[in-house]
């Protein structure tokens, strides 16, 4: 158990030697694409390594000529990686327009180390499931299939991209199930550990992270599920970027145990698989319009955040919410009031947490997590 | 020995009754049996052009409110609600008069608080723009229509991007439209709106023509003050009355030497990228006239609709033809407001109007036009 942990650390540890290591023994071409739209299938389909962009551990330097500390911190940090030439080892990146900030990035990377391939996406948020959108949507992928046939020199058939599509279900379908025994075995893994699982995926390949995930999965029924004891919370939120791993330490150190999510790097990652049909440019088309779990960048008016965490909270018999808040991340920034209120009205405990890039008080943020924990229930 | 130097103002003081008017016909809409649009980015057009809907244009509420010296009473009621800080502005103001509406709470002057909406309209230009109407939506449980605009990343993106605004706007906006008014979308009475409107455009851009003009006769800030008219009365006759008026004295003030600036011009021309700080403007002016360096020209002031004469007002796809502005036109304002097409525009604009220096405006809560436009230098 150990060594598989071993295997699934490594990559998080120093995403860049890691990945630019898998590219030199491979020969193969790495895309970087931004969080958190974009289809990785259709890229790996072309016989390429696609990988979600992440929040370094460096402090902000020369990323501070091109956008103002109050941007968010995945927007900061890919800047700041590209221009110090950091991610030189990316073949190519892909990216979107989910909020403003992200269509800023695409613009400073190219006028200051542009990767040999780019594509910016215009993926629309969900609006009322209309045609135009979907049509467009549709457009949008085929456009980056035949973009990355140009660039890799290799068609993307339909076979091949089904054939990436089952791949990457399974690896969403074996986090499922990795998700739900956590939920029916709270504490099985600190989560930290669950995490960097998460997070692997999105940066190695995954065929080795199926494979580390079954032997995972298959070690740890072996050896039975070793629960804990403590308060459940649900953690909400943290779009873009994963949270410290010292932020996790310190809500289990503080008596509380994460039995679920809806951040980013988590189960927001795996929860959509595409369909295998005949159409799969259309497959993927119709899993970017799911309209949960509930994605506040997306516009959507017809579902509700608030209600579809206190659906979760009630079902997983949680104690409460520990809501991160990627700092200066307009969706979720306009969407918190109206959760706080739902979840107020329905009784539910919760705290908000702010995720910086560097600056973060783990002090302050231990203070508000003792006070949430004496409100779910003193220790 | 130091020049001093001394604003001289344009006269826009035509504008405050232009406003006034628009917001007290809002406030009396629903007396006279109307319905009403609140309304974030481009797309406000079809309803404004809609007989029985009063058009409320969100962007001008923090000047509203701020001109009554409300502002930080309306903010204060959006984070007694719970809004964070660090959200726009425009979004605080609405959801801040939403919560004084919904809790009836007391208010100093109840002029702020804006009949509420049947239907809310969010052109996601700026994304944010998408993200208040949902905010009220889920609070009011009003119809809330939100349709995407992405800025093009290149001149190629456009035509694909204008059928997708197209197919999106008369797919759902407009029988949304339809719905609220009870009544058919009237492509005439677009028309007979864009029709003065555009003429409106012509005179305003003869006023631009005047920033080419060194000593400049008026500032950025003159014109700032001068864009309500294009939106607050478009199509109506008092815009283009008051246009003239501007021409009339930006001609008088050539023909007689008199420059914005005292005793003898501006010294720098300034390019002012961002939006304007209505709130600031006194402020900022103050700051730089003791150099002799007044704002010339701005990505912002430019980005309505700077070609007029290519507006085809009899166009028979209308509701297109206002959609082909914002895109393969020349005006090209998704390109023109993305970073790609504005790194052009401002070099476009830095030339034509002979700029000195550019000052970069961005505040934490508002998003638009953030990054600096700047090439590797490392
Ligand atoms: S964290 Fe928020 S603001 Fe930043 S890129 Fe993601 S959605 Fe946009
Ligand atoms: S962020 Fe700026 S552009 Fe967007 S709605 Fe707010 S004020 Fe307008």
């Amino acid at each position: 158990m150990e060594e598989i942990m071993k295997q699934f650390v490594e990559y998080p540890s120093d995403p860049y030697t890691s990945i630019a290591k898998w590219k030199e023994n491979t020969k193969k071409k790495v895309i970087g694409i931004f969080p958190m739209w974009i289809p990785e299938e259709i890229i790996h389909a072309a016989g390429m390594l696609p990988v979600v962009m992440w929040r370094s551990n460096e402090a902000i330097t020369w990323g501070y000529a091109h956008v103002p500390p109050y941007n968010c911190a995945i927007n900061k940090s890919v800047v700041d990686d590209a221009v110090k030439g950091k991610l030189k080892f990316m073949d190519g990146m892909v990216f979107l327009r989910q909020c403003l900030q992200s269509q800023e990035v695409p613009f400073i990377v190219e006028n200051n180390r542009p990767p040999a391939f780019e594509e910016y996406l215009y993926l629309p948020p969900i609006y009322h499931g209309d045609k135009a959108s979907k049509d467009f949507t549709r457009d949008e992928f085929k456009r980056l299939r035949k973009r990355l046939e140009e660039f890799g020199g290799e068609k993307i058939t339909d076979e091949k991209l089904n054939e990436s599509i089952k791949l990457y279900n399974k690896n969403r379908s074996l986090l499922r199930k990795l998700y739900d025994l956590r939920k029916e075995n709270p504490g099985i893994l600190r989560g930290r550990d669950v995490l960097r699982i998460v997070w692997s995926s999105m940066l190695m390949p995954k065929e080795e992270h199926n494979k580390l995930l079954e032997s995972l999965l298959s070690e740890m029924e072996k050896n039975g599920y070793k629960t804990a004891k403590g308060k459940k919370v649900f953690l909400s939120g943290c779009l873009c970027i994963h949270p410290q791993l010292e932020l996790l330490d310190m809500i289990e150190d503080l008596g509380m145990l994460v039995v679920d999510d809806d951040i980013y790097v988590g189960y927001r990652y795996f929860a959509n698989d595409a369909e295998i049909t005949d159409d799969p440019i259309g497959a993927l088309m119709e899993r970017h319009f799911i309209k949960t779990p509930v994605d506040p960048a997306r516009g959507e008016v017809e579902v509700n955040w608030g209600k579809e965490l206190i659906g979760k909270v009630k079902k997983l018999n949680a104690d409460g919410i520990i809501t991160l808040l990627t700092k200066y991340c307009p969706p979720h920034l306009c969407y918190y009031p109206d959760i706080k209120v739902e979840l107020a009205n329905a009784g539910i405990p919760e705290v908000l947490i702010e995720v910086e890039h560097e600056v973060i008080s783990l002090e302050s943020i231990k203070t508000r997590l003792q006070s949430f924990r004496e409100m779910i229930g003193g220790r | 020995m130091n020049t001093q130097y001394k604003i001289n103002k344009l006269d826009t003081s035509g504008v405050g009754p232009l406003v006034d008017r628009h917001w007290r016909e809002l406030r009396e809409a629903k007396e006279k049996g109307m319905k009403i649009a609140w309304c974030a980015g481009p797309m406000f057009v079809y309803a404004y052009a809609t007989p029985n809907i009063a058009s409320h244009f969100m962007a001008g509420y923090a000047a509203y409110c701020g001109g009554r010296g409300m502002a930080d009473e309306v903010l204060e009621a959006a984070e007694r609600y719970g809004e964070l800080r660090d959200t726009c502005s425009y979004h605080r103001l609405h959801t801040g008069m939403a919560a004084m509406i919904m809790n009836d709470w007391p208010v100093s002057n109840p002029q702020v608080l804006l009949p509420m909406p049947d239907l809310l309209i969010g052109g996601r230009f700026c994304t944010e723009m998408s993200h208040y109407m949902e905010a009220i939506h889920r609070r009011f449980g009003i119809k809330a229509v939100t349709i995407e605009i992405p800025s093009a990343r290149s001149r190629e993106d456009l035509p694909r991007l204008e059928k997708f605004l197209t197919d999106q706007v008369k797919e759902t906006l407009i029988p949304a439209i339809e719905e609220v008014s009870g009544s058919k979308f009237d492509e005439e009475n677009m028309r007979s709106i864009l029709r003065p409107w555009k003429e409106t455009c012509i005179i305003r851009n003869k006023c631009w023509e005047f920033f080419k003009l060194k000593p400049s006769p008026w500032t950025l800030w003159d014109y700032g003050v001068s864009i309500a008219p294009v939106f607050y009365a478009m199509g109506k006759p008092e815009s283009l009355e008051y246009y003239n008026n501007l021409l009339k004295q930006l001609e008088e003030r050539t023909e007689k030497n008199i420059p914005a600036v005292h005793p003898d011009g501006e010294k720098y021309r300034l390019y002012w990228d961002g939006w304007l700080p209505w709130s600031f403007l006194g402020k900022f002016i103050r700051m730089m006239i003791p150099y002799g360096a007044i704002p010339i020209a701005g990505r912002y002031p430019w980005e309505f609709f700077p070609h007029p004469e290519d507006i085809n007002t009899e166009a028979d796809d209308i509701i297109h033809e206002w959609i082909r502005l914002i895109y393969t036109s020349p005006n090209t304002l998704s390109y023109h407001d993305g970073p790609w097409g504005g790194q052009e525009h401002i070099e476009d604009l830095i030339q034509t109007y002979s700029i000195d220096g550019m000052l970069f405006f961005s505040s934490n809560s508002k998003y638009r036009k953030k990054i600096r436009h700047t090439r590797d230098c490392h």
